[in-house]
Formats: structure tokens, C-alpha cells, sequence
């Protein structure tokens, strides 16, 4: 149950990966708005619904991810027919592990809420960073799987700070590097994405994230934007 | 074969892409990207620690290691774990420095500055702004190749000084004082003496920092000698932040001085102490910021050795309590005046001491630095405790016996003779490493015709045979006859078996040695093969004002040994004063071959490295030149196609470093290994072109030795910093040839691939402290190469069997270069029971498929690429085939049982769901009654079949579901038949299963169609 322990975890980078979107680094930015869409178009975001599959070895694990802008994120996954979640709200967060006998919702540490808050903006980092409140700077190459990416250093309003790597072909993100302090130690999350499409709306996502905390990628199998989200979901309701 | 069923052609699926196509497709790390190296270690034996800093406001978690040989390590935890930081760079570290205002601003100066024979040498000064994660190099001392101290003035950070001693093998101007005013931008020196003599200290007083203290050292190593002192060396004041200097001498040795350890106290900085090298090396005290000075009498330990234990702390709190740490270590509580040794409770502490940090918040705390790795200390240097998770051991040569897994033998700089499984159970941990013999450590053999012998050395040729199964040594060095001059060993003596004729055993002095008993007969089977100079031979005199004279500056001495792989007649030597001889006829005759070398900008009198005869061609020999020792860093490798006549050197902008060894793959002559002081290198095409492997290995690691392991295809890494590191499996980078680099995608033959569980056990307990390598793995994995990384469309593999069938289907990478995913060779696991309060390992457990011959493919959007393989039962004495079939047999039934299982309970939950409304709803009593009835009889069932009440992991309720999962899960893994009672309970699991499908078909017909009636009645009224 190892997976289920690591999953919370890894979905939180999901949101962050996939839409989130904090030469010079100005100009990759907007190289890479541009690719995925323009700022237009995603600043008409306002909800996305994600379904995606995490499979290992022939074991398909159900992820819904529910966002609603500056409101709140849920990710939901369903292991042998138990279903538990996190979620990230202004206010809080929680998480519910059935897998490991919790029978309610529990408090998510402030350390992992300083994080999390990040991933509400659903528009992404760099759309309008500056207003935002961010800062990029630029650093040196770095390969990647192969590909010398470009690579910006986003320091976001709360403090928290993350690595992109571009492809200088693309300007898709191949992968983002985000420290996180828990409990005084550096925790470093690594994700890759990839299998970029574009949706109706006009905006592009990765299809395919692989995490360092999952043992399998993660496939989108289905995206709605801007579908009715009640608020209530990100409700915790504790038994 | 590899056939695509592409009707577009995956060409065109990449230009959709990738706007722009590369022309040609240029090989380099990141083709190999997944041929990852798995860092065996050993955490037990660590390496040559040269630099530790601390953050202050931390108190103590987190801090900085720096090594000889293995980078920058940082641990935030105190020590719980380590990172390595430095991987990119160049990992001989002389000094490490944190702005403690802002300590996300460290600073690093490469090369080591314990000028031992071996020391490497550093490219320059690096600064990091993010607490170590990235680094950029600045301040252009690029050309100091030694630094041993940078300080940061305590009252503007921006200032910087850094001292560096300079080259140790030739005259240089980058020698000297430097500082900087722009935090590292830019350096000016501010103190230089000469081309041989550069700064080896620096201090600043922390209530002035305008008050500076360096000391000057006049030093020179050449390939035959060492010399510590010399008018250049002296102790130095500055009162103006450098701008001018005044030499310190009252009261100190008259010159010449060798190298000077200075502290100063921080809590009272008028007070110094300084340790002198001279005629009579002496511990001096100023209590007056150094006008005077007195001599102090002083233990052996606080004046051994000077120009190798060059450190000396003061307590920043109590100016009394003096550290020294040098050969053991030393401390004293009354500033100097007298010093006691730290007790040996707690557990030998290794010798060899160059770097102290104490926590400044917790002065009790230190943690120490020697040439066996860290050490931490709460009682002020009383006792210690080893840090037993740094892998930065310093391996000179490493071997491999033919065992399955194979152990890998290999000796350590100051750490004598070890052998580890290269994989076992739990993975590789620091108490699976064996010592097997003392002192220094290089060359160690095992017996290619005696799995239990094996042979190692200290250094000087003090060459012994070991038997493995009771570690008992028999000294086997080959004597002086009267017919031979005294004996010259090298400090890193050969010993080399034969790979022609495996039964004979060389090892050489100026004389090679041929044994063909194991070393306890040996025959000298050739003249003095070296230049045997007389002038580089006086290394009695050798230290300068400290006789120093360990066998390391022995020389005229022959250093490499290779017999031809295809003719044990042919036996080439190297020695270490640029001879490279070559018998024909085994040892009857020699012809030196250095001549028709130094033709090709390889200097004369170059030490011979190492020398690799070729698999193919008895002319073709390749062999590596380093010419450091006299300041020449150029990567010198080359080849003969006969038999040395003529040369070839390689040459690539990629190459870094003086070279220490190449080698041929022994299945494909077009890939070669380099490796160098600075990196490992690899050529697909016979040395072309190379690229540098950074493949987890960093990229500027030290390689003293290389080996392809036959059985297994692992390239065998010694890293002299860095222990032995293993890429397992290279054969893809064999198999990468023009043909498929030219494609966009290819799918790799696998080759026949054996079925396992898991070939080094499943048991015990995840680590808790030490080095632990990961394992070996015990699955082939398919590998497939793509050109370009793949941005858009799915990537997956899908395996079927001989009939077609679809067996599995996986999630498939897609980075550029070789991709490597492993198939569990099994299938899904099955649906099972859903809606319990607790979960089941049923759903995530699936059976192991059956020997056969399958496919797999490799889906790329639209594009399917095949390769058929075969998986093989492997025979052996606990699984028959015909037990993996039976296993398989009852594995396969249990998996039905949970389906059928999984389908009675959706069903019984499937007519909860649809009367337990409508059953609330009901008004009439009767109704009521019977609609309860059938809910609880349904209910009563299902909590037979799944838990229903239990949610905690460590409370039991096993049930029906539960029970098919006891022995499912034993089959599933076990590599044996089932047993009697597992296939008796195969048939009782089996009953339950029906009776509970009849029970809930019971059930349904005893209340549904009433319950049914009586809710329409009601609902109709």
C-alpha cells in the first residue's frame, strides 16, 4: 500500500504540472504561453474536471481531479473499490486514506497548505506572473531525458519555488522541480510531462505525467473545462 | 527483426512535432540515459574528507562535506542523510565556504590541497546562490588547480578571500592571496611570493577584519620526489584588508619553513597558535595578534607529518580548547599548552585528519574529517561516531570473479583490500563489504581458476595471495636474487592475471614477474624494463625539512601489465617513466615501443597507465599516457593497429583529464571506455568521436579503472572518490549501430529472458542508516531507442502470447536515447470483491505466465514496432517445469475464484442498492418485515464474503475474499509447486465460492419477487 501512501502526494503536483504556468526568461515565457495556448485562453479558465488512469503492471488506477479557480482542488482516486482524496482549499486541506483505516478526512501539515495554496491558481504560474506577484529568473541549460531544456526559476508570491525546464523547440514544460520544506528537510518533487494536446478551448495540456513519487505514469483520459463545478465538493465531511 | 506496422511512418508522426529535424543524430550521455549507475559504495570504508562547513543558524542540521575525490555532499538532517551536490563539476574539493548572513550563498574551491601523490588537481571557484542545488563557476581562478581555504569577512559578505597554494607539479603565477569585493565576480591577488611558493592559509580576525593572517608555502612534488619547505614559505599580517603584509618572525624558526597551520581564536583574536614546519618542527603561541611568538613543546601527533595535516581549530567560544587534528587527534584545554588524544570508546577512529567543523551553537558537537570518511563527536573530541552513509571511497582497481551475482574486489586509497556482492539480498549495504587485507589498497585479483583465492597488496609491492573462505594471507612478493639490482616496487604495484591463459599471475618491480602456481613460484621473465635513471631514484632524501618517504615517489618502476587475450606469448608492459615494452614470445625477448609513441604529441618519459591489448587482432593495442606529474593535464589515449609500430592518439574536445585507463568491449571493437581524472568517456565508433557518460556518475568523476563484466555485460566503474559504481547491462550500447541511430524508433531483440520473482529475495527490513546499493535487476527489461524524445501520442508496450492473445499492456517511457521498461511477466491482476471497509492485496496481485514464446509491442501513437521473444523456465533443483505448470494451474484457479467472488458480492450490492430506498419507504408492517429480512439476509451474506465491520490495518476480519487471498498470494510469489493443503484449499475455497453464489441465488428467490410485490403495492396505492 506503499502506492496509495506516495499518491496523495503525487496527484498534488498534478494541477501544478499540467495547467500551472508561472533569450531571457521573459521571452521563454511568453514563448511558452504562447505554445500552450495564449493568456486569453487561459485566462477564461475558470474549472477544469481531469480523469486520468495511473496503471502498474495491469492495475488501472481511477484519478479524478476536480479544480475550481482560486477556490479549490480535488483529487480523487479509487484503489480495489475504496475510494480517498485530497483536498486544497484557501482555507485548508485535508486528506482521506481509507486504504490505511482512516474513517475521516485529516488535516494536511501547513507545510504541505503552503504548497498546495500554489495550485489553485488554475490559469498557471506564469500568466500574468508579474501581477501575480512572482518572479522568474533565468539559469543555466540543463539536459533532460535528452532534450538541453531552457530553464527558468519561478519564486512565486508565498515564497515557494520551482524549476521549469522548457523545450527550446516546443515550449512545453518537459519537467518542473519544486522543493518543498516538510518538517525542516528539503523534499524535492520531480515532474515530467509530456503527450501535449490541445483541447477545444485552446489551450494545450500534458496528456502523460510521470512523478518521482509514483511508480507508473499518470494518462488524462479526459478533460472538461469550465464545466458546472459546485463548491461543495471541496467541502470536507467529517463522519 | 523489427517490423513496423506504420502506415505513415513514425518520421512523419516526428516532424508533426519537432518543427525543426536534426540532420544527423549526434550520440551522446543521453542516448544511454537509463543505463543508470547503481553506486555500490562502500559507506563502511569512506573516502579523503577534505573541506566540512556548517550553517550556523541552523545549529547543526545542516552542512556541507567536501572530498577528495567524490564532490560536495550536503545533509540537512545532521547527518541522517546525504545528497551529493556537485555532480557536475570537477570533485576534487579544497575548500567550502557559506556566507552565514545569507547562507544560501556558498562557495566552493576545487582541488584538494593535501598534497599526497595521488592528490587530483581542481579547475577552479565555484559559487552557488540557492544552497547548493546549482553551482556556476566565477572569479576565473580556474588555473589555481589547488585552494585550500576561502573566508568571508564576517562584516560584508561581499568580500572574499581565497588562498590558494598553487600547482603541486610545476611553477605557476596563479599562485597566492586572492580576494574579491563583488562576492566572487571577480578576484584580484593580493599576495603572491612566487612561481613556487603560494598561499596554503588564510585567517581573519572577526573583531577587525581588516586584520588578516595567511601563511605562504613553498612546495614541489615531481614523479620522483617531494619537497615541503623553501624561502618562499613564511607567516604573514595584514592590518589594511591585504592591501600590505608584514612577515611574522619573532620568536619563529629561522627560514627556510615548510607549510604553517595558524589558528586564531575567535572568541579572544589576539590569541593564535601556529604549527611551523621546519628543521624541527614546533607548535608556536602568540597571545599579542602575532608580533611574538613562543615555542610550546608539543606531542608527536600536533607536528607530525605538516604538509599533509595542515588544520588546527580554536573553539569558537572557549579560547582554550585547541583542536588538532592531524595523524590521530588531538586537543587541549589550556590553549596549546598541553594536548590529550581522544580515548578509542565509541570505536577506532580513522588516521588522518584534514578538516574540523565545530557547531557553534552546540561547541561540544564536532564532526571530523579524515582519510576513512566523517566522524561526529558530542563530547568535544572525546569519543566518535562514524558517519557511515558517505560513499566517496577511493578505489585505485577494481576486479570481478564469475559468480552469479559476481563479487567485485577492489582497494582504497589509505583503506586497504576489499571484496562485496555486486548484488544480494536487501541490496549491497555497508556489512556486505569484506575487508581482506590491510593498508593501502590497489590492485585486487581473484584467482580466475580458484573461486577461493584471490590476491591484494599494500602498498610497495607488498603482494599477497588470500584465501577468501578464512581470510588468511601468504606473502607471495618476489624476492631479490643475486642477479638482480634492489627491487623497485611502484607504490600502486601491478598484479595482473592472464587473460589467454588464465593460470598465469604477474606482477612486476623493474622486472616482470611470471607465476604459475599462485604466486609461490615465481620466474622474472624479462631485464629491467624501465629507463632506470639513477636520478629518480633518490627517494631516501625525499620530504624536503620532514623526511617523508612511504614508497609513494618510488620510481623507474613498471606500473601496467597485459597479456593478449589471444596469445599469452604476448605480453605488453608500461612503467611509469615512459617505457612501453612488448614480448612476442613470453618474456624471451622485449622491444620497447615508446619511441614510435612520442610522435604523436605524447611526451616522453609519460607514465604508461594502463595498456589494453586487443579481443580482436593481436596488432591492435590500445594504451593511456599521463604526464601530470609534470604539469602536463592533456588526456593522452592511442592506439596501434601493429603491434606498436605506429600510434594513433584520440582526441576530442569532450576529454577532461589525465587518462588512467581504456578499454575495448570485448564483443563489439568499435566501443571503447576512457577513463580519466576528470570523467568517463565513451566511442561508438573505435574513437571517432566520444561523448562523456554521465550516466548517474558525475560527470567529472575520477576513473582509475574499468572492467566489462562477460556474463553479465555491466561496466565496472573505479572511482578514486566515488567507490565502485556499476551500470548494469551495456549491450544496448553495443547494439546501437549507425543503421538503427539512423532510425526514429527501434525496438531491440530482447533475447531470451528467464522467468523470475526476484532473484535476491523478497525478506527483511528496508535500510536504516549506512550506504546501501540498490540491486541488480532480476528481470531483463525490453529496451528501445528513440531518436528524439517523444512529445505528443501514447506510448505503451503490449506483450501477447504464441496464440495472439493480449497478456499484458504497459506504460512505456519516452525520453530520447535507449528506454528500458521491465514487464513483471504477469498478467493483470483480477477484479476482486469491492464495497469491504478494509482493502485486500487480491486486487493487486496477479499470476506469473508460463515459459513460451510471446511478442511485445511497442505502440508510438499510431505505430506499432514488433519483436518476438521467448520467456525460459530456468531448471533448477527446487522448481521443475512441471511444478511451475501446476503452480500456475492453481494460481490461475484462485485468480477465477476472486472474479467469481468479486461478481457475487457486485450482485448482492446491486440489490441492496436497488430495495434499500424503496424498502425504507415501505408503511406496512408486514412489508417492512420482509423487506428487513431480505436486506439482512443479503447483508449476512455478504459479510461472510468481504470485511464489513474492521477498518484498521492491524485488526483482523478475514473473510471469504481474504482466505482466496492467503493462498494466492503464497502461490503467486513462491517459486515452487503448491503444496498438498494449498491445493486442498484450492478445492474448499472453491465450495465457499458456490455456496455462497447458491446462497445468494437462495436468498433472491426466497424474498425478491415478494419484496418486489410489495414495494409495487404500495407504490401504487
Amino acid at each position: 500500500m506503499k502506492l496509495i501512501k506516495y499518491l496523495s502526494f503525487a496527484v498534488t503536483g498534478l494541477l501544478l504540472s499540467s495547467m500551472s504556468i508561472a533569450q531571457s526568461a521573459d521571452e521563454i515565457v511568453a514563448k511558452h504561453i504562447t505554445a500552450i495556448g495564449g493568456t486569453d485562453n487561459w485566462k477564461k479558465i475558470n474549472s477544469m474536471r481531469q480523469e486520468a488512469t495511473l496503471s502498474v503492471q495491469g492495475m488501472d488506477i481511477p484519478l479524478v481531479i476536480t479544480a475550481v479557480h482560486n477556490k479549490g482542488t480535488k483529487q480523487e482516486y479509487t484503489v480495489m473499490g475504496m475510494t480517498g482524496y485530497s483536498i486544497i482549499t484557501a482555507e485548508g486541506g485535508w486528506n482521506f486514506n481509507p486504504m490505511q483505516g482512516q474513517t475521516k478526512p485529516e488535516p494536511i501539515t501547513q507545510d504541505e497548505l503552503k504548497y498546495g495554496k500554489d495550485q489553485l491558481d488554475l490559469q498557471g504560474d506564469f500568466v500574468d506572473y508579474k501581477a501575480k506577484g512572482h518572479t522568474i529568473q533565468l539559469m543555466d541549460k540543463e539536459d533532460v531525458e535528452g532534450v538541453e531544456c531552457l530553464k527558468v526559476k519561478l519564486t512565486r508570491k508565498s515564497g515557494n519555488e520551482s524549476i521549469f525546464f522548457f523545450d527550446p523547440k516546443t515550449y512545453y514544460i518537459v519537467r518542473t522541480s519544486s522543493k518543498m520544506s516538510a518538517n525542516g528537510q528539503e523534499v524535492e518533487s520531480v515532474v515530467n510531462m509530456s503527450n501535449y494536446q490541445k483541447l477545444p478551448e485552446g489551450i494545450v495540456i500534458a496528456y502523460t505525467i510521470e512523478s518521482t513519487a509514483v511508480p507508473a505514469p499518470i494518462t488524462i483520459t479526459k478533460v472538461i473545462v469550465n464545466g458546472k463545478i459546485d463548491e461543495a465538493v471541496f467541502k470536507v465531511v467529517t463522519k | 527483426m523489427n517490423i513496423s506496422f506504420s502506415s505513415i511512418g513514425i518520421a512523419a508522426f516526428c516532424t508533426a512535432i519537432f518543427s525543426i529535424a536534426s540532420a544527423q543524430t549526434e550520440v551522446n550521455s543521453s542516448s544511454f540515459g537509463t543505463l543508470e549507475a547503481r553506486v555500490l559504495g562502500p559507506g563502511t570504508m569512506s573516502g579523503r574528507i577534505s573541506a566540512i562547513e556548517g550553517v550556523d543558524a541552523e545549529k547543526g542540521k545542516t552542512i556541507y562535506i567536501g572530498t577528495a575525490g567524490g564532490g560536495i555532499w550536503k545533509t540537512t538532517n545532521a547527518g541522517a542523510s546525504f545528497k551529493p551536490v556537485f555532480d557536475k563539476y570537477c570533485q576534487s574539493i579544497g575548500a567550502i565556504a557559506i556566507d552565514q548572513k545569507n547562507p544560501k550563498v556558498v562557495y566552493a574551491g576545487t582541488g584538494e590541497s593535501n598534497m599526497r601523490n595521488s592528490v587530483s588537481i581542481g579547475n577552479g571557484f565555484y559559487k552557488s546562490t540557492d544552497a547548493g542545488s546549482n553551482w556556476s563557476k566565477t572569479g576565473a581562478l580556474d588555473s589555481t588547480e589547488h585552494i585550500a581555504k576561502i573566508v568571508i569577512d564576517p562584516s560584508n559578505s561581499n568580500t572574499i578571500y581565497v588562498a590558494a597554494p598553487g600547482p603541486l607539479w610545476s611553477d605557476s603565477k596563479h599562485r597566492g592571496l586572492y580576494k574579491s569585493v563583488d562576492a566572487g565576480k571577480t578576484f584580484e591577488k593580493i599576495l603572491f611570493i612566487s612561481d613556487k611558493a603560494g598561499c596554503a592559509d588564510i585567517s581573519i580576525d572577526p573583531s577587525n577584519p581588516n586584520t588578516l593572517y595567511a601563511t605562504t608555502w613553498e612546495f614541489r612534488r615531481t614523479p620522483y620526489s617531494f619537497s615541503s619547505g623553501g624561502e618562499g614559505s613564511g607567516i604573514w599580517k595584514s592590518m589594511d584588508a591585504g592591501k600590505t603584509w608584514k612577515q611574522l618572525e619573532n620568536g619563529l624558526p629561522a627560514k627556510p619553513i615548510g607549510r604553517t597551520a595558524l589558528a586564531i581564536s575567535p572568541s579572544s583574536p589576539n590569541n593564535l597558535l601556529a604549527i611551523v614546519e621546519a628543521k624541527q618542527t614546533g607548535l608556536y603561541i602568540s597571545a599579542d595578534g602575532g608580533a611574538s611568538w613562543k615555542q610550546q613543546s608539543a606531542s608527536l601527533n600536533v607536528v607530525s607529518r605538516p604538509f599533509y595535516f595542515s588544520t588546527l581549530v580554536i573553539d569558537p567560544k572557549d579560547p582554550k580548547r585547541v583542536y588538532r587534528p592531524a595523524y590521530s587527534f588531538s586537543y587541549s584545554s589550556d590553549g596549546g599548552y598541553s594536548f590529550a588524544e581522544a580515548s578509542g570508546e565509541g570505536g577506532w577512529v580513522h588516521s588522518d585528519h584534514h578538516a574540523l567543523w565545530i557547531n557553534p551553537s552546540n561547541t561540544n558537537q564536532l564532526y571530523l574529517g579524515t582519510d576513512g570518511g566523517v566522524y561526529m563527536s558530542l563530547d568535544r573530541g572525546a569519543t566518535w561516531t562514524f558517519v557511515q552513509n558517505l560513499p566517496v571511497g577511493q578505489f585505485y582497481h577494481v576486479d570481478h570473479d564469475m559468480g552469479k551475482p559476481y563479487k567485485v574486489f577492489g582497494g582504497l586509497q589509505d583503506n586497504g583490500s576489499w571484496v562485496a556482492p555486486s548484488s544480494t539480498a536487501g541490496g549491497v549495504a555497508n556489512g556486505d563489504w569484506k575487508p581482506i587485507y590491510g593498508g593501502d589498497g590497489f590492485w585486487v585479483v581473484p584467482d580466475p581458476t580458484d573461486q577461493n583465492m584471490a590476491y591484494a597488496e599494500s602498498q610497495g609491492g607488498d603482494v599477497n595471495r588470500i584465501d577468501l573462505r578464512t581470510v588468511k594471507s601468504v606473502s607471495i612478493r618476489p624476492l631479490q636474487t643475486s642477479a638482480e639490482d634492489k627491487l623497485r616496487w611502484n607504490w600502486n604495484t601491478p598484479i595482473v592475471t592472464g587473460k589467454a591463459n588464465p593460470k598465469n599471475l604477474y606482477t612486476a618491480a623493474q622486472y616482470l614477474y611470471r607465476s604459475a602456481d599462485q604466486g609461490r613460484n615465481w620466474q622474472r621473465i624479462s631485464p629491467d624494463l624501465t629507463t632506470n635513471d639513477k636520478k629518480k631514484q633518490e627517494q631516501e632524501n625525499n620530504g624536503g625539512l620532514s623526511a617523508d618517504n612511504t614508497s609513494a615517489e618510488n620510481h623507474t618502476t613498471i606500473f601496467t601489465i597485459a597479456e593478449s587475450p589471444l596469445d599469452e606469448k604476448i605480453i605488453w608492459v608500461g612503467t611509469d617513466d615512459g617505457n612501453l615494452q612488448l614480448t612476442r614470445d613470453g618474456g624471451k625477448t622485449w622491444t620497447n615501443t615508446a619511441v614510435n609513441i612520442n610522435g604523436n604529441g605524447i611526451p616522453a618519459q609519460t607514465w604508461v597507465s594502463s595498456i589494453e591489448p586487443s579481443h580482436v587482432s593481436k596488432e591492435i593495442v590500445y594504451a593511456t599516457f599521463d604526464n601530470h606529474m609534470y604539469g602536463d593535464h592533456n588526456t593522452y589515449a592511442a592506439k596501434s593497429t601493429d603491434g606498436g609500430k605506429t600510434w594513433k592518439a584520440f582526441s576530442s574536445n569532450e576529454f577532461s583529464g589525465f587518462a588512467h585507463k581504456i578499454i575495448e568491449d570485448p564483443i563489439n571493437p568499435n566501443l571503447l571506455f576512457l577513463g580519466t581524472e576528470m570523467g568517463l568517456f565513451a566511442s561508438l565508433n573505435a574513437g571517432k568521436d566520444w561523448f562523456r557518460m554521465k550516466n548517474n556518475i558525475p560527470w567529472y568523476a575520477l576513473v582509475r579503472d574499468i572492467k566489462i563484466h562477460p556474463a553479465t555485460n555491466d561496466l565496472i566503474i573505479a572511482t578514486h572518490g566515488r567507490g565502485i559504481m556499476v551500470v548494469d547491462d551495456i549491450s544496448a550500447m553495443r547494439g546501437l549501430t549507425n543503421e538503427i541511430l539512423a532510425k526514429d524508433v527501434h525496438l531491440f531483440e530482447t533475447g531470451d529472458i528467464t522467468l523470475s520473482t526476484g532473484n535476491f529475495g523478497n525478506g527483511g527490513f528496508p535500510s536504516t542508516g549506512g550506504w546501501v546499493s540498490p540491486n541488480a535487476p532480476s528481470i531483463k527489461p525490453f529496451q528501445y531507442y528513440f531518436k528524439d524524445r517523444i512529445n505528443s501520442g501514447t506510448i505503451k508496450l503490449e506483450i501477447h502470447d504464441g496464440e495472439g492473445k493480449l497478456v499484458q499492456s504497459i506504460p512505456a517511457t519516452n525520453r530520447k536515447g535507449i528506454n528500458r521498461v521491465t514487464w513483471t511477466q504477469r498478467i493483470a491482476p483480477p477484479k476482486t470483491a469491492t464495497g469491504a471497509t478494509k482493502p485486500d492485496n487480491g486486487g493487486a496481485i496477479a499470476p506469473q505466465v508460463l515459459p513460451g514464446n510471446y511478442t511485445v509491442t511497442l505502440k508510438v501513437g499510431k505505430d506499432e514496432y514488433k519483436q518476438p521473444f521467448r520467456l525460459v523456465h530456468e531448471e533448477n533443483s527446487s522448481f521443475s517445469l512441471a511444478e511451475r505448470k501446476a503452480q500456475h494451474e492453481s494460481a490461475m484457479k484462485l485468480y477465477t475464484l476472486h472474479t467469481s467472488l468479486a461478481s457475487i458480492v457486485a450482485g448482492i450490492a446491486d440489490k441492496q442498492k436497488t430495495y434499500k430506498e424503496d424498502v425504507a419507504k415501505l408503511k406496512n408492517k408486514k412489508s417492512i418485515a420482509l423487506g428487513n429480512d431480505y436486506l439482512t439476509a443479503l447483508e449476512t451474506l455478504r459479510a461472510t464474503l468481504i470485511p464489513t465491520k474492521q477498518t484498521s490495518m492491524f485488526a483482523d476480519e478475514s473473510r471469504l475474499r481474504e482466505d482466496i487471498t492467503q493462498v494466492y498470494q503464497a502461490i503467486c510469489f513462491n517459486e515452487a509447486g503448491p503444496s498438498n493443503l494449498q491445493l486442498e484449499s484450492i478445492k474448499t475455497l472453491s465450495s465457499r465460492v458456490d455456496a455462497a453464489e447458491k446462497k445468494a441465488l437462495e436468498i433472491n428467490v426466497q424474498f425478491e419477487t415478494n419484496v418486489k410485490k410489495a414495494i409495487e403495492k404500495e407504490k401504487s396505492k
